[in-house]
């Protein structure tokens, strides 16, 4: 339970700082962010499982859609998914190797694609933007860009594991 | 039960991946913005696909209901069908009667064939009119083609007139061309004859005959046939068949016209000649 929490203060904790510092981040033309949530998802996921993962994906996303009054349950689907799928990578023998190495970088960029791919597509549905569109505006600098701010995460990993 | 446990348990991260999808969703769908109009209407569209796609699953119960009831939908469509066919022919030989009538200005009744003997050397047909429509013995019987006959017997909503393929009927006609006069005339087998014309005449196949004004019983003018052949029967005179142009066998409907002789005349010809019937 206590570990539940646990993920629950941090993943409430990087909500908190995705709305805070994302006006300090955006890069291109098209003003993307990194999504710093979904980081926490991939890490409760690694270590958790498809179900612990998803339902923290679902919870998160309900959260951040409330407070930045997007419409209401794109986050919850796009972050479950990205959490289901990110749980396939739970093995618990290698969950050290997969949060202390480039492994983990290479998980949030794939959870990263899916999460963007369920909420762009879906956000950009009714516009006239085509789909290679969303792909090359959002969909793939976003997953780069989270991808790449979870190297700092990693870097803490790796710190924490060899203090061990 | 075991299994089935254990089979939904295996399937338990899935199935908690639909419902989180599944509330999504339904989250979505409270929204009222474009992204989630679009949504719903790609929504229904699936649905619709999958919908069409059980649709081909058949239901036998479902099957056998409604071909039942489509077998009772043909018959009445069947029924009805030829009510319509029947309707639409009645209509075009109705309009063809109406205009025959307007055109030849006679006065007439129209009367519906409801008996009609072929086979016979005297033939006749039965007309659903008779006394209380002002029909009488001896008015001539028309259709839209032509001469068709003669009514011979009257009751109060019946009668019967004798046709042209009738030994008894004689008309008497003529040569609408060269205006030769002949008599009409059945012999109880092939076509009908115009008799009592002179080997001389100038009678031509094709010609048509029509009512002679001598005849005491029809009104002149009215079209008989035509000349099918022209032949010998002897020395004097020509074998002449007409093809009528009234086809007896598809008759339906008739005009009787309300035309009787003039007495006077025709008593002044019974006292110049006795034997005249």
């Amino acid at each position: 339970m206590l570990e539940y929490l646990k993920y629950a203060g941090i993943l409430f904790g990087l909500i908190i700082l995705q709305l805070g510092i994302n006006w300090l981040l955006p890069v291109t033309s098209y003003k993307i962010t990194p999504d710093v949530t979904l980081i926490g998802i991939v890490y409760v996921s690694i270590n958790r499982g498809k179900i612990i993962g998803s339902v923290s994906g679902f919870f998160s996303g309900l959260v951040l859609d409330l407070i930045s009054f997007s419409f209401l349950g794109l986050s919850t689907l796009s972050k479950a998914s990205a959490g289901f799928f990110a749980g396939f990578f739970f093995r618990e023998s290698k969950i050290n190797k997969y949060l202390s190495t480039y492994i983990f970088v290479l998980i949030v960029l794939f959870a990263s694609l899916v999460n963007n791919f369920f909420y762009y597509v879906l956000y950009y549905q009714g516009s006239s933007l085509q789909i290679i569109d969303i792909v090359l505006r959002y969909i793939l600098p976003t997953s780069i860009y989270t991808s790449f701010i979870s190297v700092i995460p990693l870097m803490f990993f790796r710190k924490r594991l060899f203090k061990r | 039960m075991k299994t089935l446990l254990q089979f939904f348990g295996n399937l338990k991260e899935y199935i908690i991946y639909s419902i989180l999808v599944l509330t999504s969703l339904i989250l979505i769908f409270q929204n009222e913005n474009i992204q989630v109009r679009f949504i719903r209407a790609i929504a229904v569209s699936v649905m619709g696909v999958v919908q069409n796609t059980f649709s081909i699953i058949p239901n036998v119960f479902k099957i056998d209901a409604e071909n039942k009831s489509l077998r009772e939908n043909n018959i009445t469509l069947s029924n009805e069908l030829s009510k319509l066919k029947e309707s639409k022919l009645e209509n075009i030989r109705l309009a063809k009667m109406l205009e025959f009538k307007e055109k030849t200005g006679l006065n007439t009744v129209s009367a519906s064939i409801i008996g009609k003997t072929l086979i016979q050397t005297r033939n006749n047909i039965t007309l659903n009119v008779g006394e209380n429509d002002s029909v009488k013995i001896g008015m001539p019987v028309i259709s839209d083609k032509g001469l068709v006959g003669k009514v011979i017997a009257t009751s109060s909503n019946y009668c019967v007139a004798q046709i042209l393929l009738n030994k008894d009927l004689k008309v008497t006609a003529k040569d609408q061309r060269s205006r030769v006069d002949g008599i009409i005339g059945w012999e109880g087998e092939g076509k009908v004859l115009m008799k009592n014309v002179s080997k001389s005449s100038d009678v031509l196949v094709g010609d048509v005959i029509i009512t002679s004004e001598y005849s005491n019983n029809f009104p002149p003018g009215i079209p008989i046939g035509f000349v099918a052949s022209v032949g010998t029967v002897d020395n004097l005179f020509k074998k002449i068949e007409i093809q009528t142009f009234a086809d007896f066998e598809i008759l339906e409907e008739v005009f009787v016209i309300k035309y009787l002789s003039n007495d006077e005349r025709q008593n002044l010809e019974k006292k110049l000649n006795p034997k005249q019937k």
